[in-house]
């Protein structure tokens, strides 16, 4: 008797969710005007204060409200942009800026030299990530209105580079050390950051902004960034067709990402391998002796390591400096080719014939489990023991403190060789924990730091050859990072930063 | 009733002062280095003991502890140590999302388990089994493989929901439910199961009571008998579970927000205590708990109404 009535309920029910969908497919549709950009992204902004900004993975929001001293193209190169152009002194220690003065913040608010420095020196004093790359300026100054001088402690050959991220970010005086400043930025940017459809950590939002003194890089009339915090929602995201471009967690999806319409644009950024970090012996006497260190390299299987672990994604390689360092040699990815007999060889001479244990942090909730047998296995074949802790959360501090003389580590490729040195090699580097010292790395690095161009450059690929002989590292390989984009969008994957810079994604055609 | 509710307030209080110095002391535990976690792997270590000092990391334990309860006593929870918002807004905004989903899939699950459970009672037979057997199911598929398979049906492949993100009720309407449908359908289809179990159960409970015998005699029809005599009475048992479920799907959430790419409380909870993000944390835990209170005294307010036999005063 009440069946009719319950066919209704269940044909109205049905009727509003099809109506919902409907009306919906519209505004989820990739776009294709240019209207709207779509990007997934896999991390919230840390904060927008430009004195506390990340760069990397949160450079999209950076660029998107702020501008920058100068700009870097794809390929590294440094441009103009708030800077017009610049020069150092003879002993590279003073950098004079000439600026715009045809610029203003969106509180109406004029940008000038004064600005530039005020933002530089609260960069240098402040607790962003990335703050020690001004560790080398002693003072900023503005000589007049369109005039900025930058004096440095010691000559710094990244200092342009490191404008043309996070440090070179202006931001309006009127918002220093305002209540909302990590939430609300003002800047003189393309874009405004819409809070009312902005939800912090998931959603970000940004209109045109109306202003603005370059209108030819606002390819785009709003801007929509969503955050991933799971690669399955974001492969879900990508087949659904609700972003335009986005970044990947892992390259076990791409083939599904294909499939939906997607192009990928690879580019390898970091690099997996061993970390040999106790090369004075501290704690295992062993690493300090080179042959041990090399053994360890002939003990990898790089390529089948890179086959199962890194899924084929990326090219097996012995050096740590990326393909468009001056510094790279082709020769010098195959240097140590998978040989557990040359391996024993070597350990017997340095007198380690029976083996010894190295104690070694392991993260399996990044690395998997799979990747610490294969390594119990390869470094075991030569005689080496490894004997694992999981320090959870701690890994990095832990590795850092520094309280293991070796791990599996993937690290960054800096674009600059003087980056990478500070990053890695120096005795003073955030990843030579131990602090060891060596005076021919010393030597190159300052030859980098202060040499002529082409002084660097040689001893940028000195540096690589004798890094790699020393075996300070065990690299695997360069892992391949796939940025995706939807048939509607192009860009330009930019060398050294694990997302493509805002002004690069166009609406194609 | 007034002193029970006032009672159940203090306890509720008290119950939310220990539970917030368990978790604070807990996240402490697990902790690890925060400011390394902020800052990444290329910070250097100067950098991180500036951030640590910044975020008072560096001051001993309970000292911590106090001047977070002093703010949070003031309604002050801080920011989110990983994105500077307050975590008041945080959490305000992200709690409506995720009510938003629970109170619906609660009124879904209520309304079609009290269905399919008085169907089951009233008819017996293979009705009966087949309802047996299906909530059966309901419950032991887990959540998460129910919304895989609905994202991946049909919100990919026939394209009729949004597979990610959330459109506020208040922009659209239809946005709203083309956000929602899925999310409230995963949610629900293990708590109709646990529902109807109960239902049916409390039904054919009351089905036999002498009451029942004597309505029927006096000629009242079986539609009448248990819609507004037998449900009233099977209702109590049915409302305990309901809570309990609803507390559940609160967990439930949790995964359900991850695959959709929800803006909730679940999704942030994973973020923020993966992340150690404490001032978050500590403000979510407090929201929950307070959330799981109120529904608590709600429940023991509506059974009072529902059966005079429960009522306290």
């Amino acid at each position: 008797m009440f069946r009719w009535k319950r066919l209704a309920a269940a044909a109205v029910v049905v009727a509003l969710g099809l109506t919902g969908c409907s009306a919906n497919t519209g505004t989820s549709g990739t776009s294709s005007t240019g209207a709207t950009l779509n990007l997934g992204v896999l991390v919230p902004a840390t904060s927008f204060a430009a004195a506390g900004m990340s760069w990397a993975n949160e450079a999209p929001y950076g660029q998107a409200v702020y501008d920058g001293l100068v700009r870097a193209n794809p390929d590294g190169t440094i441009v103009p942009w708030l800077a017009t152009s610049w020069s150092y002194n003879a002993d590279k220690t003073v950098l004079t800026m000439k600026l715009r003065t045809d610029v203003k913040f969106t509180d109406g608010t004029a940008f000038d030299a004064s600005v530039a420095a005020q933002n530089l020196l609260r960069f240098r004093d402040g607790t962003a990530a990335n703050k020690s790359f001004l560790v080398n300026v002693a003072d900023a100054k503005a000589s007049d209105a369109s005039t900025l001088v930058i004096t440095l402690k010691a000559p710094d050959p990244s200092m342009l580079t490191y404008l043309s991220q996070a440090p070179g970010l202006e931001e309006s005086p009127k918002a220093f050390g305002s209540a909302t400043e990590k939430t609300v930025p003002v800047g003189s940017g393309p874009y405004i950051l819409d809070q009312a459809h902005t939800v912090v950590g998931s959603t970000y939002t940004f209109t045109k902004n109306p202003k603005y003194w370059a209108p030819k890089d606002q390819h785009y009339a709003k801007l929509v960034y969503k955050v991933f915090g799971s690669s399955t929602a974001l492969l879900n995201a990508l087949k659904g067709g609700q972003l335009n471009a986005a970044n990947t967690y892992d390259n076990s999806t791409l083939t599904q990402i294909k499939a939906a319409g997607y192009t990928v644009l690879p580019l390898e950024l970091n690099w997996t391998g061993f970390l040999l970090l106790d090369r004075d012996g501290t704690v295992a006497k062993a690493l300090s002796d080179v042959r041990v260190r090399q053994a360890i390299n002939y003990a990898f299987d790089t390529k089948a390591l890179l086959k199962t672990i890194g899924q084929g994604y990326g090219t097996p390689t012995t050096q740590i400096f990326p393909v468009n360092s001056p510094g790279y040699d082709k020769s010098l990815d195959s240097y140590y080719s998978y040989d557990p007999a040359k391996a024993k060889q070597l350990m017997s001479d340095a007198g380690y014939a029976n083996g010894f244990t190295l104690s070694t942090p392991i993260a399996p909730a990044f690395f998997g489990t799979a990747v610490y047998t294969l390594i119990k296995q390869e470094l075991g074949a030569i005689g080496i023991t490894v004997k694992e802790t999981d320090p959870g959360n701690n890994f990095i501090a832990d590795l850092l403190a520094p309280k293991y003389p070796a791990a599996l580590m993937v690290l960054q490729e800096d674009p600059t060789a003087w980056q990478l040195a500070n990053f890695a090699l120096t005795d003073a580097a955030t990843f030579n924990p131990y602090h060891v010292k060596d005076a021919t790395v010393a030597a190159l690095v300052a030859k980098i730091q202060t040499g002529s161009q082409a002084d660097a450059d040689q001893a940028t690929k000195d540096l690589n050859t004798y890094i790699v002989k020393q075996a300070w590292f065990a690299p695997w390989y360069r892992q391949q990072s796939s940025f995706v984009v939807d048939k509607n969008t192009t860009t330009t994957v930019q060398q050294g930063n694990a997302f493509p810079y805002l002004w690069n994604f166009q609406p194609k055609g | 009733m007034f002193t029970f509710i006032l009672r159940r307030i203090v306890s509720g209080a008290v119950l939310l002062f220990v539970i917030s110095t368990v978790a604070y002391f807990l996240l402490y535990l697990g902790g690890g280095d925060i400011a390394r976690r902020i800052l990444g792997q290329s910070a250097t270590a100067a950098t991180v003991a500036q951030k640590s000092h910044e975020l008072g990391l560096d001051r001993p334990l309970p000292l911590q502890y106090l001047s977070w309860l002093g703010g949070a006593v003031h309604g002050d929870f801080g920011s989110s140590w990983f994105t500077g918002e307050p975590v008041a807004t945080a959490i305000t905004s992200r709690l409506a999302v995720t009510l938003s989903l629970v109170i619906g899939a609660t009124v879904v699950s209520a309304i079609i388990a009290v269905v399919l459970g008085v169907w089951a009672a009233t008819k017996r037979g293979w009705i009966d089994r087949v309802v047996q057997v299906v909530s059966i199911l309901g419950f032991a598929i887990p959540g998460f493989l129910i919304a895989l398979a609905l994202v991946l049906y049909f919100a990919i492949a026939l394209k009729l929901f949004q597979p990610t993100g959330y459109i506020d009720l208040g922009t659209s309407i239809t946005g709203w439910l083309s956000t929602v449908t899925l999310p409230i359908a995963a949610l629900s289809i293990g708590s109709i199961a646990g529902i109807t179990a109960q239902v049916r159960g409390s039904v054919i409970d009351a089905l036999r009571q002498d009451y029942v015998r004597t309505l029927r005699s006096r000629g009242l029809s079986s539609r009448r008998i248990v819609f507004k005599h037998v449900l009233r009475n099977a209702g109590g048992p049915a409302l305990a579970v309901l809570a309990v479920q609803f507390i559940g799907l609160l967990g439930g959430a949790v995964i359900v927000e991850q695959i959709f790419a929800i803006p909730g409380i679940g999704n942030v909870s994973v973020t923020a205590t993966s992340q150690g993000d404490i001032p978050l944390v500590m403000g979510l835990v407090i929201a929950t708990a307070a959330l799981v209170v109120i529904v608590n005294l709600l429940i023991d307010l509506l059974q009072g109404w529902l059966n005079p036999k429960v009522r306290l005063s």
